[in-house]
């Protein structure tokens, strides 16, 4: 197909704004699949995607458009996952696009981390249609939502397309300006082939499926092609497009997107971001990539049992291949034994991750708090990383201690402005900007630690608006901090996956409240248990932990000794999720109450 | 089967059920106590066929009350067992009686009929405990009872009391041991009251009707027992079982030392050849099934080696001896300190059990925290 007929889109939109519902949508229209076969969202295939409602991964599919003119179209839509953990998944996808749809919610109006994926899509130079969605509720006020995006954006919405995705109102219209606006790819005639890798998955028949857009050339099966920055040669075994399952095809030509496979074993030589090109004639220049991925949150991963260790690093190594954000090295706990340390994009992703290898590769997992990475200054001059609080030097030997920081957009209805400022406040941020996008809604910016949005801002921020404020943020920079390191000692000895790095003067209150909340998550034992927090050699909070008086079955009725056993094994199921740690047994969740304490 | 076996009978019948029972035991069947005698002596003469070949060192009538069934009714299931199967000499036959159930008459026929041991399900020697437990008798009956009992020439005379019931302090339990001591019982059963899910107890608990003794309370009273009873020679052979020396429970002790029996009866289990069948624990049901010639069993499961050995682990260590490595290895030919070393490393360590020349037990710090021994040598469940 002549590249003047062909449109590559993705849609940006908030949580819950119908971003999935409107692919459906156009899926369905453009008859991709018939209707039987559509399931709803059809593009959320992970399981835990369509149970919470998310997109993690980004997916494509082609759509094929006869539009009012008369000519056939080729429509290639990029999915894009719309939570801020996922956002360098945003910026691969958007770099795949010539335009994009800007999906706002009729009743809700834009949100903090829409705004960050449109400013990202302007900055790809990407042409933005804007839709309103969910006009067919009885709250819907477009001409504010319009009002409120030419205000903070500066978009002009003039010829923003009203739709209902639900209903199907506005789908037509919203096909025609995806022809109509977006521009054709433009592509070099003649010039060596050049192909974006913006996502893989692996298959364990063809290896890496690589999803690419071709820019200049085209790709054929039985082509040798090289991976320009990791520098290996491939023989190319299939092309294909997303319909959305993957159907191969003959050629994909310059402007099209589409998957390749070339058996390749290991996802890390064709990285996401890479270019491809002819080996026997290379392009000159790569592509420009995007964004690196940088993990922001770090937290160490440990089985329950440790003879599932070598489970854990194969189901890691596996969820790797299709997730390269996600990053791992074995560490060792002195209580937890062997693990990983693991980086994720945010929370979401660590939890989404979590899950997955508890699902899919039936493990039991300890996960220990999430941490950021400081930097520490030692006394030597020597500057480290750290991702542990367990790895942080002593106190004589630091000079002193750095941590990210983050620009934190909130949105929020404007009664809840103190609420959000005090909050703020309280997690040591630093007042930015105010700006009212309409009379009602206001958007906040506070320069904040990084570690204070993944101890519970989110979470608090949420409770103190009723559910309104949405929040983006980016790392800005990293600033001095008076950080201490806050141990927990059980029975008197300290549990090094339970320390955690806090500013000094929140030191005394965390420590007085996690030990509370550790009374009431260990379970009594046979012994007394003090539960301690210390700083340094100083214990700052104390709780104890009663002895369990007895545990013992008594009557043993008539020789009815199953039932008996089930009694044991029930009570010993109970015990699986909890991890001996010298004489203490610790279930599963104390490792994570040090991040939620309310 | 060559083994020598016992027998278990289940009488499921109660005059009024006690506030925390969940035992297979029922209020208010008196009419159809001879249709179930005669289900269980069909049961038998059905069963027997199959068992023949089984000499049997002991007998059990538990329940319920087994003394609410007339003599006759009794006898004529005795009379039945002893027909059907090669019945050792110097068998032991057990009762379970309540106080207040049976008269010297009917204890005189039972002694003659061959029953050598009776236990009274006495629980308290003081009323007010008695009262708000929900059973049918007073203190002075159960005096009364056991009195009569071995005026009758039972000299194997057991009861069994509780401690931690509604009420109880601990001058009730050392009053209620002290008398028991008193009247020169041979053998004592002490058991700590479990509050059942679905009881009259849970309920009065819940809504504050009753109180039960704290924690602390709750253990004292516990080592009075471990205390008063051996000082008066009483020696604990199980962890909930006293006796004077040479009076042991042969029938419960098969259970722990994971010998086979046989059960007949609604609820009754039987264990040999690696299976343990639980009959139908409704009664009604049970004499249908009987009468019609079906099989009363409502679950056979079949005891793989894992489970059989952690069976006999968690069952042995119950006892003084624990557990002994050649009987298991002959069991089971397997090695118990090689097949559980890990175990037992951790147990030791933690002083829930000791060693011994050839063997294992438990400390008196693992009986106390039985469960957490046990649970260890159960098998891994597979994934």
């Amino acid at each position: 197909m002549e590249t003047s007929h062909i449109r590559n889109f993705s849609i940006i939109a908030h949580i819950d704004h119908g971003k999935s519902t409107l692919a459906d949508r156009l899926i369905e229209y453009t008859g991709a699949l018939s209707a039987r076969e559509m399931e709803n969202q059809v593009l959320d295939q992970m399981e835990l995607e369509r149970e919470r409602g998310i997109t993690i991964k980004a997916q494509a599919v082609r759509l094929e458009y006869a539009a009012q003119n008369g000519e056939a179209y080729m429509l290639n839509l990029i999915d894009t996952p719309g939570h801020v953990d996922f956002t360098y998944e945003v910026s691969r996808s958007l770099a795949a696009c010539e335009g994009a749809l800007l999906v706002v919610d009729a009743t809700q109006g834009i949100e903090a981390q829409t705004l960050a994926n449109v400013y990202l899509a302007l900055e790809h130079d990407l042409e933005i249609i804007v839709v309103i969605n969910k006009i067919d509720l009885p709250s819907a006020d477009p001409e504010k939502v319009k009002h409120e995006i030419e205000e903070v954006i500066g978009l002009d919405t003039s010829d923003a397309i009203l739709v209902s995705a639900k209903t199907g109102v506005g789908i037509p219209e919203v096909l025609e300006a995806i022809v109509r606006k977006i521009p054709a790819p433009s592509t070099n005639e003649g010039e060596p082939l050049r192909a974006l890798i913006f996502d893989s998955h692996f298959d364990s028949y063809k290896g890496v499926i690589a999803y690419v857009r071709v820019m200049d050339g085209s790709i054929r099966p039985g082509m040798r092609v090289k991976t320009m920055a990791s520098d290996k040669v491939f023989e190319v075994t299939d092309v294909g497009v997303f319909r959305p399952a993957l159907r191969n095809v003959d050629e994909l030509g310059p402007g099209q997107v589409g998957f390749l496979a070339a058996s390749v074993k290991n996802v890390k030589d064709t990285r996401v971001g890479d270019t491809i090109t002819d080996a026997s004639r290379p392009a000159a220049q790569p592509l420009t990539g995007y964004r690196k991925i940088t993990p922001m949150v770090f937290c160490g991963l440990y089985t329950v049992e440790s003879v599932d260790y070598e489970a854990l690093r194969d189901a890691l190594e596996k969820l790797q291949l299709n997730d390269a954000s996600l990053v791992f090295e074995p560490e060792t706990s002195v209580a937890l034994g062997f693990g990983f340390r693991c980086g994720f994009l945010g929370l979401l992703h660590m939890d989404v991750i979590k899950e997955r290898l508890e699902r899919e590769y039936d493990l039991s997992l300890i996960t220990t708090a999430p941490n950021v990475i400081y930097k520490v200054y030692r006394t030597d001059g020597q500057m480290l990383q750290i991702d542990n609080p367990a790895h942080l030097p002593s106190p004589q030997e630091i000079e002193h201690i750095e941590e990210p920081y983050v620009k934190a957009t909130v949105i929020v209805p404007n009664e809840f402005v103190g609420a959000v400022m005090e909050l703020s406040q309280e997690k040591r941020g630093e007042y930015r900007d105010m700006k009212y996008l309409d009379t009602t809604r206001v958007m906040l910016t506070y320069h904040l630690p990084l570690s204070e949005i993944i101890y519970d801002y989110f979470d608090r921020l949420k409770s103190s608006t009723r559910g309104y404020a949405s929040l983006d943020y980016e790392l800005t920079d990293y600033q001095e901090s008076d950080l201490v390191k806050l141990d927990i000692l059980l029975n008197g000895d300290p549990v090094d996956a339970l320390s955690v790095i806090v500013h000094r003067d929140r030191a005394q209150y965390r420590g007085r409240l996690l030990v509370e909340k550790l009374r009431g998550i260990i379970p009594r034992q046979m012994f007394e248990i003090p539960v301690q927090a210390a700083i340094g050699n100083k214990v700052i909070a104390r709780e104890t932990v009663r002895a369990m008086r007895k545990d013992v079955l008594a009557k043993c009725y008539g020789g009815d000794i199953t039932r008996k056993r089930k009694l044991l094994e029930k009570q010993k199921e109970g015990k699986k999720r909890m991890k001996q740690v010298g004489n203490v047994e610790i279930p599963q969740e104390a490792f994570m109450a040090v991040l939620k304490i309310d | 089967m060559t083994d020598l076996t016992g027998i278990y009978v289940h009488i499921p019948f109660c005059r009024q059920k006690c506030f925390y029972c969940d035992f297979p035991s029922y209020a208010g069947l008196d009419s159809v106590f001879d249709d179930y005698a005669a289900a269980l002596r069909r049961e038998i003469d059905r069963r027997s066929g199959l068992l023949s070949s089984c000499r049997i060192d002991t007998i059990y009538f538990g329940g319920g009350t087994p003394t609410l069934l007339s003599s006759h009714a009794i006898l004529s299931i005795l009379e039945t067992l002893q027909r059907r199967f090669t019945v050792l000499k110097d068998v032991e036959i057990s009762i379970e009686a309540n106080p207040g159930t049976i008269d010297k008459e009917k204890l005189r026929s039972l002694r003659s009929a061959g029953f050598n041991r009776i236990s009274f399900g006495v629980q308290s020697f003081s009323d007010s405990v008695l009262q708000s437990a929900g059973r049918i008798h007073t203190a002075q009956q159960a005096v009364q009872s056991i009195r009569e009992a071995q005026a009758a020439g039972f000299a194997n005379v057991s009861v069994d009391l509780m401690y931690g019931l509604p009420g109880q302090t601990q001058k009730d339990v050392l009053f209620s041991f002290q008398q028991a001591i008193r009247l020169q019982i041979s053998h004592i059963s002490v058991y700590g009251l479990k509050v059942e899910e679905g009881t009259p107890l849970e309920a009065a608990l819940h809504s504050g009707r009753a109180v039960l003794p704290d924690e602390d309370d709750e253990l004292a009273m516990y080592e009075l027992a471990t205390r008063i009873l051996p000082e008066n020679g009483y020696f604990r052979y199980e962890i909930s079982n006293y006796a004077r020396l040479g009076s042991q429970s042969r029938h419960n002790l098969k259970y722990w030392r994971y010998l086979p029996y046989i059960g007949f009866g609604a609820a009754a289990c039987s264990f040999f050849d690696n299976e343990r069948l639980t009959n139908t624990p409704d009664v009604m049901d049970y004499i249908a099934m009987v009468r019609e010639n079906r099989d009363p069993a409502a679950v056979r499961e079949r005891i793989e080696a894992g489970t059989a050995m952690a069976e006999y682990a968690f069952l042995a260590l119950r006892t003084v001896q624990g557990i002994c490595f050649a009987d298991f290895s002959d069991r089971f030919q397997v090695q118990f300190e090689s097949h559980y070393a890990e175990q037992i490393d951790r147990l030791l360590h933690q002083q829930l059990i000791c060693q011994y020349p050839g063997g294992i037990r438990l400390t008196p710090l693992g009986m106390k925290f039985g469960n957490l021994v046990f649970a260890a040598f159960l098998p891994k469940k597979d994934k």
